[in-house]
């Protein structure tokens, strides 16, 4: 190993292998290898007690059959598809919630950081409030916010007087469990995205909202005509990030909703099915099939994303 | 610029190098280890799920006094607290499974059918097995009439009743001759007279079971996608139709609730917090409450009856947990002493009679004196009992459980008539076999 660390810029290749080892050796083992296997998987058959059996496109043949029959489930009686196509409802259900949280999400945390960037006294201490969601864990503030969700609960009391008595329950009623679901994420993770906005409206010229002012553009024309194209990089890397963090979605599901998606299944995601179909039933080539699948729709949205964000904005 | 590629391709071998390296030694370190031990010594892996720290403690005790009379020989405890059987399956995977671990009777199953477990009642004297409950042992037998674990506790179901409720709503208490009407109609009349439900009980299966099996329905069991036809059974189906037709009607009128309908998070929650006069719960139940709710105490606040009868007798169910030895363990004879030394009367009189947990599962500490006092009175109920099912359907109890609730949950609610449930259950049966 001596021969490598010889020369003038040694020490820099010492440091590029120490730095990058650990990190490196994490992505080859729970990136990388598990990616390759969990695509090799999905062509067999396993249940881990008994050897490995080839069955070539027969878990994806399964898995379109058990898709359409969701779908027809889901025209002929939406209210019941979850009973019959738990896997289809799963697919339903997180396309909704990505579709709730992810333009949420990204909207307030851009609004978090313009408020949190303009407000000169007690910036600092603002900005620590409201980054504070971001360093709990999920579980956690899942556990909590079942505890607000409760027919009786805090949120309920604000709920009933602003709604002249209206009291939902959040947690049993399947209309509005997976919209708790979605503003506990929403209030989770706007706050770390905002941080990043942070960072963007730092770096933005000042020159051209100074030019602007002076040409007249009030602070919404200002806001809506510079600081989002300026940010629209950001702004696509905090889209493209929250789509598959929501796309993903398992803890809050898990803990707010159950292993079987709680109220008419309306908290089963696709996450829920993958470890179901793998834990629960020892099918792990089919598992890592849906698995596949869910990278696919990961993958397809996000490219969607970014070539749609590519497009210009200002006329 | 002809360097470059030569300083690239160095660094890329330095860090494949390193990698290799530091994954090796990881591996190296983070292999599950024996403790050290003389050149000797036998060591075995024992795994199981904790019920808390003081059954820790006691397993710990208990161990040290195993090693002691048996010198030779060393046990890792190994505590899993959270998705145990997932992580015991994950062990199989990685070739590094315990020698000797709790097994569920929901998942014996899988492991029985997959030869993930050794037939020990080849090995275990006839006097020794013979201890136990032999209804207990079922769910450890495999097809080929094997023994393939000894259960090494148990829960049955039993109502729970609040003694104050009945007295305020002036209903007599439930006695041995009740039938299910008598405790629908006891819990209406409670609901009538003190505004809360009479009944509070979950919606799965395996609590309704008593009803099924004590109004003529055979017992549950699914091993192929043909078996769906249980619910084709006139006795299953008028049974299931009616219990749901009554609970969708009764959580109309408020007197029998789900936990949830009531803000609890399961049936011993809301009896604890006495928010319904009575429920359907197993033995974990009795711990729950003396430790949470120790103002509600037993035999003065609340009691515990036989579940009632029904048309075709009285019926409850079992829950057991036994230990199952890995057929690939090098240690068999240190691990088959280890079994018996923990499942024998003395461990079981410290493990479980003394926590009081669960119900011993040898039929001689029955009268053991450090029995709990409502211990000792669900098993002097259970010779009551016509049938005591053991929680165990067959292949895929655990899987099934958990889509027949799903179903049951929806039916109660009024989402599903009682006719479609009963035809959804059969389809969840048929499609966990492919069907």
């Amino acid at each position: 190993m001596v021969f490598l660390f010889q020369g003038k810029r040694s020490v820099e290749y010492l440091a590029f292998i120490l730095l990058t080892i650990y990190p490196l050796t994490l992505n080859f083992f729970f990136g990388y290898f598990s990616m390759i296997f969990a695509f090799m998987l999905s062509f067999f058959s396993w249940d881990i007690l008994t050897p490995m059996k080839f069955v070539g496109l027969g878990n994806y043949a399964r898995m379109v059959q058990k898709l359409v029959v969701g779908f027809q489930a889901f025209l002929s009686d939406p209210r019941l598809a979850y009973l019959k196509a738990p896997f289809f409802n799963g697919l339903k259900n997180i396309l909704l919630y990505t579709a709730l949280v992810v333009p949420a999400q990204t909207l307030l945390a851009l609004i978090l950081a313009v408020l949190a960037s303009r407000a000169p006294r007690g910036s600092y201490a603002f900005r620590v409030i409201f980054f504070l969601p971001a360093t709990t864990c999920p579980v956690i503030v899942s556990l909590i916010f079942i505890w607000l969700f409760m027919r009786d609960g805090f949120i309920n009391y604000f709920v009933s007087y602003l709604t002249g008595g209206f009291r939902p329950d959040w947690l049993n009623d399947p209309v509005f469990l997976l919209p708790a679901i979605a503003l506990v994420a929403i209030w989770g993770t706007s706050a770390h995205f905002s941080v990043t906005f942070i960072a963007g409206l730092q770096a933005l010229p000042k020159e051209v909202y100074e030019a602007a002012k002076i040409d007249g553009a009030g602070p919404v024309q200002r806001f809506r005509h510079i600081t989002i194209p300026l940010l629209k990089p950001l702004i696509t890397y905090v889209v493209v990030l929250g789509t598959i963090g929501a796309l993903q979605m398992f803890d809050l599901a898990w803990v707010m909703a159950g292993q079987s998606g709680g109220a008419g299944g309306a908290g089963y995601t696709i996450a829920l099915d993958i470890y179901n179909t793998a834990f629960v039933q020892l099918q792990y080539g089919y598992a890592a099939a849906k698995a596949v699948l869910l990278f696919s729709i990961v993958f397809t949205l996000n490219y969607y994303v970014q070539e749609k964000l590519k497009q210009p904005w200002v006329r | 610029m002809a360097e470059k590629p030569k300083r690239t391709t160095l660094v890329v071998l330095g860090v494949i190098a390193i990698l290799v390296i530091v994954v090796a030694a990881a591996f190296m370190l983070l292999r599950p280890s024996a403790p050290a031990a003389p050149p000797t010594a036998t060591v075995i892996r024992f795994a199981g799920w904790s019920a808390g720290e003081t059954e820790m403690k006691n397993y710990q005790k208990l161990i040290e006094e195993f090693q002691k009379a048996n010198p030779g020989i060393i046990v890792k405890y190994e505590v899993i607290t959270q998705m145990f059987s997932e992580n015991i399956l994950a062990s199989y995977a990685a070739g590094a499974a315990p020698d000797i671990f709790y097994l569920d009777s929901a998942w014996a199953p899988v492991f029985i059918e997959r030869g993930a477990v050794y037939p020990i009642g080849d090995k275990l004297p006839k006097e020794f097995i013979d201890q136990f409950y032999p209804f207990l042992l079922e769910p450890f037998k495999g097809r080929d009439g094997k023994l393939y674990g000894i259960p090494k506790d148990w829960s049955v179901l039993s109502l729970f009743y609040n003694k104050k409720l009945f007295a305020q709503a002036g209903v007599p208490e439930p006695t041995e001759a009740w039938t299910w009407e008598d405790l629908f109609n006891a819990a209406q009349r409670i609901h009538q007279r003190t505004g809360k439900p009479g009944l509070v009980i979950h919606a799965e299966l395996n609590r309704w079971l008593p009803y099924l099996l004590s109004n003529g329905a055979p017992s549950p069991s699914f091993y192929s996608a043909a078996d769906a036809a249980y619910f084709d059974n006139p006795a299953v189906r008028n049974s299931l139709t009616r219990f749901i037709e009554m609970f969708q009607r009764g959580r109309k009128e408020g007197w029998i609730v789900t936990p949830a309908d009531i803000n609890a998070g399961w049936s011993g929650e809301a009896f604890g917090k006495q928010l319904a006069a009575m429920t359907i719960e197993g033995s974990w139940l009795i711990p729950y409450l003396s430790d949470q709710f120790p103002d509600f105490k037993y035999g003065s606040d609340w009691d515990i009856a036989l579940l009632p009868k029904g048309s075709a007798g009285r019926a409850t169910m079992a829950y057991t947990v036994a230990l199952g030895v890995n057929p690939k363990t090098e240690n068999l004879d240190a691990v088959l002493k280890f079994l018996q030394y923990v499942q024998g009367i003395e461990g079981q009189r410290l493990i479980v009679v003394q926590m009081g947990h669960t119900l011993p599962s040898i039929k001689a500490l029955a009268t053991d004196p450090g029995l709990w006092p409502s211990h000792r009175k669900e098993l002097d109920m259970v010779g009551k009992y016509d049938k005591v099912q053991v929680f165990f359907y067959g292949a895929k109890t655990g899987e099934l459980e958990g889509a027949i609730a799903q179903v049951l949950g929806a039916a109660v609610k009024g989402e599903i008539a009682a006719s479609d449930a009963v035809s959804l259950m059969k389809d969840k049966v048929k499609q966990s076999f492919g069907g």
